[in-house]
């Protein structure tokens, strides 16, 4: 059977227009979340996609902090997009549990849940009343994952704030990214808040399979800065035998080579080629297959030493630079090694293949009208990951919840309400308010 | 009759015990990694077989789940898997390349040449057995050894089957031939386009381009992501019985992980570029030299840039720049990322690090200032606290032998993860694995070497 026919059954495997033809993986599986940023939402982000239901509960009023985070501070429709990325398809309550009624009702709801999520500082849900000790005793099934900056106990667990920078700082991953002798760089995406809670969410569903076989829950704790460790490859190990305190190296990959970036007349591309007939491809495309034959790159590990790896990226880079980047792409799909320009949001989003494969997702939002986001890269055949609707303003869920998962009345949630224990947003700071043209209906499950 | 309840702790199970409950005691006690090896393991039911080569995406997949306790056999060509050669200058350590190493824990390496029919046969058999496959070649190549997951499903309809290949198994550009490397994988993130020092002269430096995280980031996402597709799909088979198919791009692995920049480019047809040391949605959130090194300083919000100022002793700055609006202006952060330097250069970052902490704990105005040291990878994996949280581990694999390593990053208080060994060379479990699950013994397994299938 040849490779198109394959494709042609994955591209029918996975047709993008039947997502929503098809189950859901983690349906039947109720989250609470009680968290802020982005390393607490994004874990029950996660799990939605696939199915899970996430009842979010925030402050009322100003709710969720990253409601004000925006780039150059300009607001969407009142949304902030830094909101975006880690809230679909969730429902939103607003509940003070800072109070006892809402931390009873907090316990009511986990009590309907089977994970709850948060990122409070260590001791906080405890000192409320709503930590793992208590919610283990009205669920004792319950999966309770707390995520922050330095973890639950440990030297630096106390006092201290913690953002995605500051665990790229502490980690080993800041001094590592950057060009020699400059600025050691920031990623410039909050990747220990997003790729945290994938490791997160990934321990959740570990725990749910321990759960599924003896009906036993369980208390999870994660750090971000020490998650960014773990994804430092071979850099503790190195240290640990050589002694070698791995610098910045730029776009070099100092374990495979050729791997790095180069300048075109019209831009950079990335490029590698580690197997043999990739790299002898390679020289064939560069139009000198003498270079495969040198003894100084006549195996991988003889490529990688230092000064081989050195004097082979220059006659990469010396070939490059007379190229387009288009024509080296072109060339690597001919000779069969790996090239790329890299790309921004723009070509990611006019991009026909992350479209095709529902990665760039398109859907109409009840609120917000059509909606271009990111959703979902792990592509299941069956139970395909989707988003539904974005971010909801500040309370917009309140009855419904009340309703649906603790049976209360109109008369009890208004109670609720001229109490101050539940509430809906406020139009400043912005980033919590529905859109302007706003119905008043739209959004709303009942 | 009832038996004795038995109390007896090993000698060198010297557990401290907490007698004030506070919560941090209780959970100290309750998931301190070092009794990780007291308790049950979460996947132990699972037998997974990585087919993945030159990939350190499909590595980190099943090193995850065999963290938490499967099965996990690697299937290698006879010559070994072209990753056990991605390593530092080409460093190897007993023949294993650290890339490799890190992430070949708790695994059995075995070998199989999928290329002969005899190969394909025994991999099938073994698929037959299993519950999860990854794999990571180019779309089309396990099917043509009738490996491919619509094969595997026919004789096992509860396997699930992942995928791991920089374009994925479809859409338009799956076909296109090239291989998956994570520089290309970064590349195609999203994340490098916004990552790098901005060109602040006329002539762009060598500097001034897109760049990559400077571990295997895209690799490491998509290994996450399959992760993450398996044990969905485990649970979906749990409640149907039903297996299915999982399919990772790592670039759109790690596009999940790059902020709101698609939601920003549909909302405001705008790009960010690469920022450097600045933000577009926070800022002070930067990085700046300080006497002997770097720090990261934040005070964004209007209370915590008025802590910041009083930290710095520059009320006038919080006049200067009042409002987010002021500090998020992009002619604005490099004045006021000037401001920070030219007063950072006067403190080491512990001397900062103090000031800020002291302010923060004692209350000494409004607002929560953040601030971190960098730390190199020297600093970091010296520091006691980081050993005494169990991220790091060594101990005596019995045939690497003494080694350090990252150890499994969560603390659970029932199932937490765990390096039982690092790794092992190439074909050292095929006695084991192939007599155990295929009733291969040592002479039929001679004459399969002899005929190059192991």
């Amino acid at each position: 059977m040849s490779r198109e026919d394959y494709l042609a059954w994955t591209n029918q495997e996975f047709d993008a227009s039947k997502i929503f033809s098809k189950p859901e993986a983690l349906k039947g599986i109720r989250v609470l979340e009680l968290a802020t940023l982005i390393l607490g939402p994004a874990t029950p982000d996660y799990l939605g996609e696939y199915g899970a239901e996430v009842i979010k509960v925030e402050l009322p009023g100003a709710g969720d902090t990253m409601r004000s985070v925006t780039p150059y501070g300009k607001f969407w429709k009142n949304q902030s997009l830094g909101q975006l990325p880690q809230n679909h398809n969730k429902f939103h309550l607003a509940l003070d549990v800072r109070t006892s009624v809402g931390a009873e009702i907090f316990r009511r709801l986990a009590q309907r849940c089977d994970v709850v999520v948060e990122n409070l500082r260590a001791g906080t849900m405890d000192r409320w009343g709503i930590g793992y000790q208590q919610l283990k005793e009205v669920n004792p099934g319950i999966i309770y994952i707390a995520l922050n900056g330095f973890g639950q106990w440990g030297a630096y667990s106390v006092g201290r704030a913690s953002y995605d920078a500051v665990a790229q700082t502490v980690s080993g991953l800041l001094a590592t990214t950057g060009f020699p002798g400059r600025l050691p760089l920031k990623t410039g995406v909050f990747i220990g808040d997003y790729f945290g809670a994938m490791l997160g969410s990934v321990s959740v569903l570990s725990a749910l399979h321990y759960r599924n076989r003896t009906g036993k829950g369980q208390f999870i704790e994660f750090s971000q800065g020490e998650g960014l460790m773990r994804l430092l490859d071979w850099s503790w190990i190195y240290y640990y035998m050589e002694k070698y305190n791995r610098p910045m190296t730029g776009n070099r990959d100092l374990a495979v080579c050729p791997s790095d970036v180069f300048i075109c007349k019209d831009g950079p591309v990335a490029l590698a080629a580690a197997r043999d007939d990739e790299f002898k491809g390679l020289c064939q495309a560069m139009g000198k297959p003498e270079v495969a034959e040198d003894p100084r790159f006549a195996d991988l590990l003889i490529r990688l030493k230092d000064e081989n790896s050195v004097a082979l990226l220059d006659i990469i880079k010396d070939w490059a630079k007379d190229k387009t980047v288009a024509e080296v792409d072109r060339l690597g799909s001919e000779y069969g090694f790996a090239s790329s320009p890299i790309l921004s949001a723009k070509d990611q989003y006019e991009s026909a293949h992350f479209r095709a494969r529902a990665t760039v997702f398109e859907f109409e939002d009840p609120m917000y009208g059509k909606m271009v986001e990111v959703s979902s890269p792990a592509k299941l055949s069956k139970t395909p990951g989707r988003l539904k609707w974005t971010n909801k303003p500040v309370g917009l869920d309140n009855e419904f919840v009340l309703r649906k998962f603790l049976g209360l009345r109109t008369y009890q949630i208004e109670a609720l309400a001229e109490k101050k224990i539940i509430g809906k947003w406020v139009e400043n700071p912005p980033g919590r308010k529905p859109p302007d043209d706003w119905d008043g209906k739209a959004g709303i499950v009942m | 009759m009832t038996l004795p309840k038995i109390t007896t702790t090993l000698p060198y199970e010297d557990f401290a015990v907490e007698t004030d409950r506070t919560w941090v005691d209780w959970i100290h006690d309750a998931d301190d990694p070092k009794k990780n090896h007291l308790k049950p393991e979460a996947l132990d039911d699972l037998l997974v077989l990585d087919v993945s080569e030159a990939n350190i995406g499909g590595l980190f997949c099943s090193s995850i789940l065999s963290e938490f306790g499967a099965d996990v056999v690697r299937i290698e060509p006879p010559e070994g898997d072209l990753a056990r050669k991605f390593t530092p200058f080409g460093y190897l350590h007993k023949g294993t390349g650290l890339g490799y190493l890190v992430e070949g824990r708790n695994k059995f390496h075995i070998t199989l040449n999928l290329k002969k029919p005899e190969g394909q046969e025994a991999f099938r058999r073994l698929a037959a057995q299993a519950d999860v496959v990854i794999e990571s070649f180019k779309p089309g190549v396990m099917d043509e050894y009738g490996l491919s997951y619509r094969h595997l499903r026919e004789i096992n309809p509860r396997l699930i089957y992942c995928s791991i290949y920089t374009y994925g198994h479809f859409g338009p550009e799956a076909g296109c031939g090239k291989p998956d490397y994570d520089i290309c994988d970064q590349a195609r993130s999203g994340v490098m386009a916004v990552t790098g020092e901005p060109q602040e002269q006329d002539q762009p430096k060598p500097w001034n381009v897109p760049t990559k995280e400077g571990n295997w980031m895209g690799w490491y996402a998509g290994g996450a992501w399959g992760a993450f597709g398996i044990l969905s799909a485990l649970h979906y088979r749990h409640i149907t019985g039903e297996g299915q198919m999982v399919d990772v791009a790592p670039p759109e692995a790690e596009l999940r992980f790059a902020d709101y920049h698609v939601q920003y480019y549909h909302a405001f047809k705008e790009l960010r570029g690469i920022i450097g040391a600045y933000d577009s949605a926070v800022f002070p959130y930067t990085i700046i030299k300080t006497k002997d090194g770097f720090s990261f300083i934040a005070g964004f919000s209007d209370v915590n840039w008025e802590g910041l100022t009083n930290i710095m002793k520059s009320p006038e700055l919080k006049d200067r720049f009042p409002t987010i609006f002021d500090r998020l202006n992009k002619e604005n952060q490099p004045l006021i990322h000037q401001e920070l330097e030219n007063w950072s250069a006067n403190y080491t970052c512990d001397e900062i690090l103090e000031m800020v902490q002291d302010y923060v704990i004692n209350r000494r105005g409004p607002g929560t200032v953040a601030t971190a040291k960098m730390t190199d990878i020297k600093e970091t994996f010296e520091d006691e606290a980081w050993w005494e949280r169990g991220v790091f581990d060594k101990g005596t694999d019995p045939y690497y032998g003494d080694v350090a390593f990252q150890a499994p990053v969560w603390k659970m208080t029932l199932t937490p993860g765990r390096v039982k060994w690092l790794c092992r060379p190439i074909g050292a479990d095929n006695e084991y694995i192939f007599l155990r699950y295929l009733g291969v013994g040592k002479e039929k397994l001679k004459e399969w070497q002899k005929q190059n299938i192991v």
